[in-house]
């Protein structure tokens, strides 16, 4: 939809729906996560309305310092990928990759206090490899950007997320759809 | 030996083996580990 310039201090019902329906990123389904759950699996994420995804999960609290994991539908293998990751304490980077993994590790972070994922996922549903770009909090102390790529051409409508210890309690998950036209 | 819960959807359930076996193997641990490391 081409910008347009509004002249009129009122909006008319017809621009108002218009530019609603015509979001960049349009709301696809939201779950609420239960009480001390090691995976949560949200089925029937992606499909052919939208090539590419944002999800995001806030508003939880986890048993233990921990990162978020995520993987797609029920592939446990070819996830690669690499950490570049900082501690708070010290003006060091460091790095961790993820070759031939059975998900993707880095996804976001959590403790007792806090509950933070929010990633893109680019092509989940095509027959083609999905990549994932994060910047996160991880463990509670480190911070970084993880990109990579579950290397097969399965077409996923399914995500699961989980703790890489301990369990996750509460908050929301919030799956959007990028809109393509 | 209680196994952690799995949640699909809105159903929250405790795993069955199979699924805490393939829990284990994605390294899941019940115990904290600040550092990130390799997969």
């Amino acid at each position: 939809m081409a910008v347009k310039t509004f002249t009129s201090a009122t909006l008319s019902s017809s621009d108002t729906n218009t530019y609603l329906a015509n979001a960049g990123l349009v709301f696809v389904k939201a779950q609420t996560v239960g009480t001390a759950v090691s995976t949560v699996t949200v089925s029937d994420a992606f499909s052919s309305t939208y090539d590419d995804y944002r999800i995001i999960y806030s508003n939880g609290t986890a048993s233990s310092t921990c990162d978020i994991r995520l993987q797609l539908g029920t592939a446990n293998s070819s996830y690669y990928g690499m950490l570049i990751y900082g501690n708070y304490a010290a003006a060091t980077v460091s790095g961790a990759n993820t070759n031939a993994g059975t998900l993707f590790p880095h996804c976001g972070g959590a403790d007792s206090n806090y509950c933070i994922m929010a990633v893109d996922l680019f092509s989940p549903n095509l027959a083609r490899g999905t990549l994932i770009s994060t910047l996160t909090n991880l463990s509670g102390v480190n911070f970084g950007l993880f990109a990579g790529r579950q290397a097969t051409a399965t077409q996923f409508t399914a995500f699961t997320i989980s703790p890489s210890s301990g369990t996750l309690t509460g908050g929301q998950i919030t799956v959007y759809g990028v809109r393509k036209s | 030996m209680t196994k952690p819960n799995i949640q699909i959807d809105d159903e929250v359930r405790e795993m069955t083996d199979e699924e805490y076996a393939e829990l284990i193997a994605s390294g899941w641990k019940e115990t904290t580990d600040e550092t990130p490391s390799s997969d």
